[in-house]
């Protein structure tokens, strides 16, 4: 009887089936499907909001440290408040954790400040030795979360599962909400009088 | 007080509760204040020390957990005291030597030498606790308080720097493997196991 999407409840799943129990996250609107599911069908899985990306990094590094195994949840454009944490902290101590990234500025987007972090952000994990992987479809993204997870703790390194738009944000398949934020801009420039009319 | 007198008043106050340590001088003196393995000296991450023990506190409530972090430090990750004020854990304690000056980088002043008050903030924010100490003795007192009485607490000690002569382990994985073993949670990696 689920209403949210199909790739959220593989989320779920995937964190939930490497052992994780703790998701610390900056929220996301497609990530706001995945924290439904949490709320509604995982009562073993603790929730918390950080201010930034970077401080999500350092609570969970801080979680591990005391035999826990985190999953950090964030928009792409995140990853750049991030960086020093994964750079200086979690890497060289080979602090793992199960991140998820919510991509913006990949193929479907239409906000022009999405796209310089979005297009980079793969060759930044690169660079900086992250192994990342991509869900594909809405079907494998449980099977991509739960072995990045695997690897990532596995070998204890962060480990990064990319969510891009086309999965997270299809046509027709968004919730109403979705379609009016960050799928289709409808007010973009509409006078506030039409933009209130229209809405 | 030198944030090196504080620092030994609260490792000899100390039995075996963890202590995250803020990158630089914190560091430093917690190390020469008498190495122990529950001590976490981060290398790194500035700013991100009472982050580290949030996450540590809220899985481990058992355990008593203190930072040692700078006014430099927290002032540069401020929303972190939010966070521990919204998840509220009773058993953090989050030590501030607040020597208005970023000590590590040379001695520039930061924020606290022009009127903020860490103190005012961490209440602000929702600390269960927040105090400010100059003399020993009252550190002392807070310190005592805090290992006991619920939390989450902030401490704000005004200290005077005074530049460091030693400096903690390098190897990163060491401090991490060590600490976890302290604290009961010893990495898997570092044990044998059944094929």
């Amino acid at each position: 009887m689920s209403l949210e999407p199909h790739w959220a409840a593989g989320v779920c799943e995937g964190l939930h089936a490497v052992g994780s129990r703790h998701v610390v996250y900056v929220p996301d609107n497609p990530l706001s499907h995945v924290l439904r599911i949490l709320d509604r069908e995982y009562a073993d899985v603790r929730r918390t909001v950080a201010t930034r990306e970077e401080e999500a990094f350092g609570i969970a590094a801080g979680m591990y440290l005391g035999g826990a195994r985190p999953t950090v949840m964030l928009q792409s454009s995140g990853l750049g408040n991030s960086l020093n944490a994964l750079t200086s902290l979690l890497i060289p101590y080979k602090i793992p954790a199960l991140v998820i990234i919510s991509m913006r500025g990949d193929v479907g987007e239409w906000n022009d400040a999405q796209v310089p972090m979005g297009r980079a952000l793969p060759a930044i994990l690169d660079a900086i030795g992250l192994p990342h992987a991509t869900a594909e479809s809405p079907e494998t993204t449980a099977e991509t979360v739960r072995l990045v997870g695997q690897t990532a703790f596995g070998t204890r390194q962060p480990g990064v599962c990319l969510l891009p738009r086309r999965v997270t944000v299809p046509a027709g398949g968004a919730t109403t909400r979705d379609r009016r934020e960050t799928s289709v801009p409808i007010s973009v420039g509409v006078q506030p009088h039409d933009a209130r009319v229209r809405s | 007080m030198t944030r090196l007198d504080a620092t030994r008043r609260l490792v000899a106050a100390l039995d075996r509760e963890p202590v995250i340590a803020s990158l630089g001088h914190p560091a430093y003196d917690l190390f020469a204040a008498g190495d122990r393995p529950e001590n976490f000296y981060t290398w790194g991450s500035m700013g991100l020390a009472s982050s580290i023990g949030l996450g540590l506190a809220m899985v481990q409530p058992d355990l008593r957990i203190f930072v040692v972090d700078g006014d430099g430090a927290l002032l540069m990750n401020l929303g972190a005291l939010a966070t521990i004020g919204w998840i509220r854990p009773a058993n953090l304690v989050l030590i501030v030597w607040d020597n208005a000056v970023y000590g590590t980088t040379g001695g520039q002043d930061t924020a606290t030498a022009h009127g903020a008050d860490l103190e005012a903030v961490a209440r602000a924010l929702g600390a269960r606790i927040a105090t400010t100490v100059h003399a020993e003795h009252d550190l002392d007192a807070a310190i005592a308080r805090a290992r006991v009485e619920p939390g989450p607490w902030v401490i704000v000690a005004r200290v005077s720097e005074v530049m460091p002569t030693v400096k903690p382990p390098l190897d990163c994985v060491y401090i991490k493997q060590r600490f976890m073993a302290a604290i009961g949670q010893p990495e898997g990696a570092t044990r044998g196991a059944r094929i």
